[in-house]
């Protein structure tokens, strides 16, 4: 999962996609995850830090995590190049 | 170290240039309590799904409908449409507060004598009535209305028979400029099918017609509507006092009035464009003041208000089954409430509400737990992040839904009342295996 080129991501949670020409807003702790993927950290390791950092079960960081990863990937933040990849 | 308090991470498109209709987002509604009783301790009491009704709540919006006619016409009598609300206990609370009953079937008939209101105080209405019924009818004294010309020779025929009157009104349908016209009920106004349809009965010996009926519709939004047709029913009471020198008893003008929820497709919310109680009354009684008949001899004013006494009383409580992201990369939530239960979800936007302060809104679907594509509560509603377990409270749920709800799938659920003192009670029980125990036979083969 690699964030595209064209996306710009400001500290306050703004997004703007030069590609598509859209914006979107992300809350603290989905800007704090779209920075760790950014950084092609682990997903094991982003678990970690999170759990670590809040209040929060294993199964919902994942069940949430994956989720968000979606939804980065329907809002061309994130390409999917193989069908099959996973992580 | 204390940790911090996680919030789910979501993300919202930002559409430059389009607010919301309503502009900028207003605060989430939360519904936590019923009366005074929280929605957590009645889904744990009672189990989930879960309808509740609130006594409180029918009973002032009955006041507030009577004060409205009462303060503007001196003589109307309401009669609770059964089949909006037949549960027994919903009945006797409107038989309680003075209202008599309009029943549609000999099912619906047998249900108001059983609870205890007099024959002669049933207005029986409908297209279904067998010659049981009619004798059911007939030797209760009761008000049949009469909606073809074939029920009025069967009635002519049974009251023959057995040697009895009958006391009758008939149904009419007209064009009081809402469309579609419903003309499959009674006899039209303007082609003169109704006219002629009182000229026979008040040539039938056996016949005593004592009304003049109407309902030209339900979920009528333009209250000038029962203004055209409180004139034209005007127009026959005063033409049979003319050729038959005969004043009837009363003009029944059927229901119809709006509830406040939102029909699919409107702009606007029901609770700020449907007229109100006394904008219906103020058009109807003004119709039936100013029409030609003498102020002495003015009708009794029936009126068979459903879903706009009862809509707000009922509340459906339900509990999220799942939340599930759609390949369009749109948020959707199961609930464990289905379309079964929520017949009037099919034109409605039923409003749908957290029971506690919650994060970040998302346009969402609102699927129930059947196994079926169209089980759809909402298409489209803004709504905030919820879990597993998350209760919500469905509102103005009380017109229609436990009436056509339908056992499928899995059991129907229980009904609760909170009466004026804020107690609860089971008025109609949930479903067991027990329940089909009871009515299927399963044949034996040899
Ligand atoms: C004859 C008659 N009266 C009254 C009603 C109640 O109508 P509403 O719930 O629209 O007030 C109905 C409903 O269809 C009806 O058919």
């Amino acid at each position: 999962m690699k964030i595209t080129d064209e996306i710009r991501i400001s500290d306050n949670g703004f997004v703007f996609n030069s590609k598509t020409g859209d914006s979107f807003n992300i809350n603290p702790t989905g800007l704090e995850l779209t920075k760790l993927i950014a950084l092609d950290s682990d997903f094991d390791d982003i678990k970690e830090i999170f759990l670590e950092k809040y209040d929060l079960d294993d199964l919902t960081f994942e069940n949430d995590f994956y989720e968000f990863c979606a939804l980065l990937k329907h809002n061309q933040i994130t390409v999917q190049e193989d069908p099959l990849d996973f992580k | 170290m204390e940790k911090m308090k996680y919030e789910k991470p979501g993300m919202t498109k930002i559409n430059a240039g389009m607010p919301s209709k309503f502009g900028m987002p207003v605060k989430q509604k939360i519904v936590a309590e019923i009366d005074g009783i929280t929605v957590s301790s009645l889904i744990e009491e009672y189990g989930s799904p879960l309808f509740v009704i609130s006594e409180t709540t029918m009973r002032n919006t009955y006041a507030e409908a009577k004060r409205a006619f009462d303060t503007r016409y001196p003589k109307v009598q309401f009669a609770w449409s059964y089949k909006t609300n037949y549960l027994d206990a919903v009945c006797s609370i409107y038989h309680d507060e003075g209202s008599w009953a309009e029943v549609v079937s000999g099912f619906e008939f047998e249900k108001a004598l059983a609870n205890g209101v007099d024959g002669s105080r049933i207005l029986f209405n409908g297209p279904d009535k067998s010659k049981a019924d009619l004798i059911m009818a007939i030797e209760n004294n009761a008000c049949i209305h009469i909606d073809h010309f074939d029920e009025l020779y069967l009635l002519i025929e049974t009251t023959r028979e057995i040697g009895l009157k009958a006391r009758v009104a008939i149904r009419v349908n007209l064009d009081a400029g809402i469309y579609p016209i419903w003309d499959r009920f009674g006899f039209n106004y303007e082609n003169g099918d109704a006219w002629n349809a009182i000229n026979r009965i008040m040539l039938a010996e056996s016949l005593d017609l004592i009304g003049l009926h109407t309902h030209i519709g339900t979920y009528i939004m333009v209250q000038s509507a029962y203004a055209i047709a409180a004139s034209k029913l005007a127009n026959l009471y005063m033409a049979i006092h003319r050729k038959f020198d005969y004043w009837l008893k009363y003009i029944d003008l059927g229901g119809g009035f709006a509830s406040k929820n939102t029909l699919k497709g409107a702009y606007m919310p029901g609770s700020e464009t449907c007229p109100s109680f006394d904008d219906y009354a103020e058009a109807i009684s003004n119709a039936l003041i100013s029409s030609e008949i003498p102020h002495e001899n003015l009708p009794v004013l029936f009126l068979e208000t459903g879903r706009a006494l009862i809509d707000d009383a009922g509340y459906l409580l339900t509990t999220v089954l799942a939340n599930k992201r759609l390949n369009s990369g749109r948020r959707s939530m199961i609930i464990d409430a289905g379309v079964n239960l929520l017949f009037t979800s099919f034109w409605y936007n039923l409003n749908v509400y957290p029971t506690r302060e919650l994060g970040h809104a998302e346009e969402s679907t609102i699927y129930g737990p059947l196994c079926m594509n169209i089980d759809v509560i909402r298409d489209a509603i803004v709504f905030p992040q919820v879990k597993t377990g998350e209760q919500l409270v469905i509102e103005r749920v009380g017109a229609y839904n436990i009436t056509q709800s339908m056992q499928f799938i899995t059991y129907r659920p229980n009904v609760v009342l909170i009466d004026e003192r804020g107690k609860t009670h089971i008025i109609r029980k949930k479903e067991s295996l027990e329940t089909f125990k009871h009515v299927e036979l399963n044949p034996k083969r040899s």
